[in-house]
């Protein structure tokens, strides 16, 4: 008997013995099952800039992990070694909820971030997570590309503290192309997830020819202001060449700073580059009175002068969670 | 009392139209098909971006 999974668009209809795209939702004896929940393939204490966020507890650890798989399939992932293997061939560590929420007091970590591939498609074990961690006061961090169904987003999403989500173009082609996905459902699962008052970042990875022209990057500027409000911090990330995609050159720094100050330009109060180290994006300055708010120099923040959450200099309250 | 069952039924039928029905999660496959290890140095900063 075959059956569906309801998770993300794909909707994949799965036969007796076979997995969905994902390669770890499968059909065994006419049960959808995870076979990857409690066993991540990775652990790791990171600086929340990592992930990135720059408007969440800056200056923090957070414990990190990922399972593999994912329900997409981008041509340049970074991340490819874990995000397409087959669980089969991989190997993971025995890591219940119980566990994760554990080893992130002991740390002393004030949160936990489910990441490196995509919570989406071990979406139970971090719900379950989630939840525990929820009710032992750790936070919950999503970095996700956002490809899923509403109902399953919106159950999650109560659990969650803060998501970083990709928005990798405002073309649908170049989700079906690049990605193997779809535009709408990402839009759609970000404008959710800014009503549900979930903290939110954005980031976009600028591929050279394929989405760094101006006017792609003011589309995707202008959809973030229209749909989310100026407030929203987005993150542009170079590109480096990487599993399918090694034919293009890295991001030039003249493309992420042509995309910094269009994204300024446009009225956006807070923008950063990332996967590089360059005299623009690293900082957060005031959209008030334009005063250094935060400095950083890679993941390291060299200074924190906000105060409560407010410019200590104009007192204007800055967008993030930030104690 | 019959009213009663016909008007729950309808608001039953009326959510169901109208509202998202809850998602029904994979259930938890206990033994993991690849290799199971111990758990590395987790104090390390991971090598994966993100």
């Amino acid at each position: 008997m075959n059956v569906q999974c309801e998770l993300c668009p794909k909707g994949c209809i799965i036969g007796p013995g076979q997995s969905g795209e994902c390669r770890v939702r499968v059909n065994v004896d006419g049960v959808l099952r995870t076979v990857v929940y409690g066993f991540p393939c990775s652990v790791n204490i990171d600086p929340v800039e990592k992930k990135p966020f720059a408007h969440f507890l800056p200056a923090t650890k957070t414990l990190s992990l990922a399972t593999v798989g994912c329900n997409l399939h981008c041509k340049n992932c970074q991340n490819w070694e874990i995000s397409q293997a087959n669980p089969e061939e991989s190997e993971a560590a025995f890591c219940p909820p119980e566990k994760l929420v554990e080893l992130t007091q002991s740390y002393q970590c004030p949160s936990l971030s489910y990441t490196y591939t995509d919570p989406v498609v071990y979406y139970e074990y971090t719900y379950d997570t989630a939840k525990l961690a929820r009710g032992a006061g750790i936070r919950n961090l999503l970095i996700t590309a956002a490809y899923i169904n509403p109902q399953p987003w919106k159950e999650l999403l109560q659990y969650v503290d803060a998501a970083r989500i990709d928005l990798k173009g405002m073309n649908d082609e170049f989700y079906r192309e690049v990605c193997s996905g779809t535009l709408k459902p990402v839009l759609d699962a970000i404008i959710q997830t800014r009503a549900s008052g979930v903290h939110l970042e954005i980031i976009n990875l600028i591929i050279p020819t394929l989405n760094d022209r101006p006017e792609q990057i003011r589309q995707l500027v202008r959809w973030v202001k229209t749909n989310l409000g100026s407030d929203i911090p987005v993150h542009f990330s170079r590109f480096f060449p990487q599993y399918k995609m090694r034919n293009l050159p890295s991001t030039s720094l003249e493309t992420l700073d042509a995309a910094y100050e269009i994204a300024l330009g446009e009225g956006l109060n807070y923008v950063y580059i990332g996967n590089l180290i360059s005299e623009k994006g690293q900082n957060t300055y005031c959209p008030g009175c334009k005063g250094l708010l935060i400095e950083r120099s890679g993941y390291t923040v060299l200074q924190n002068r906000i105060k409560d959450g407010r410019c200590p200099n104009c007192s204007k309250e800055i967008y993030g969670v930030w104690k | 009392m019959e009213a009663a069952a016909a008007i729950a039924v309808g608001a039953v039928w009326l959510a169901e139209k109208t509202g998202l029905k809850k998602f029904v999660r994979a259930e938890r496959l206990k033994k993991y098909p690849g290799v199971v290890k111990l758990l590395d140095n987790i104090n390390n900063q991971s090598k994966w971006s993100g």
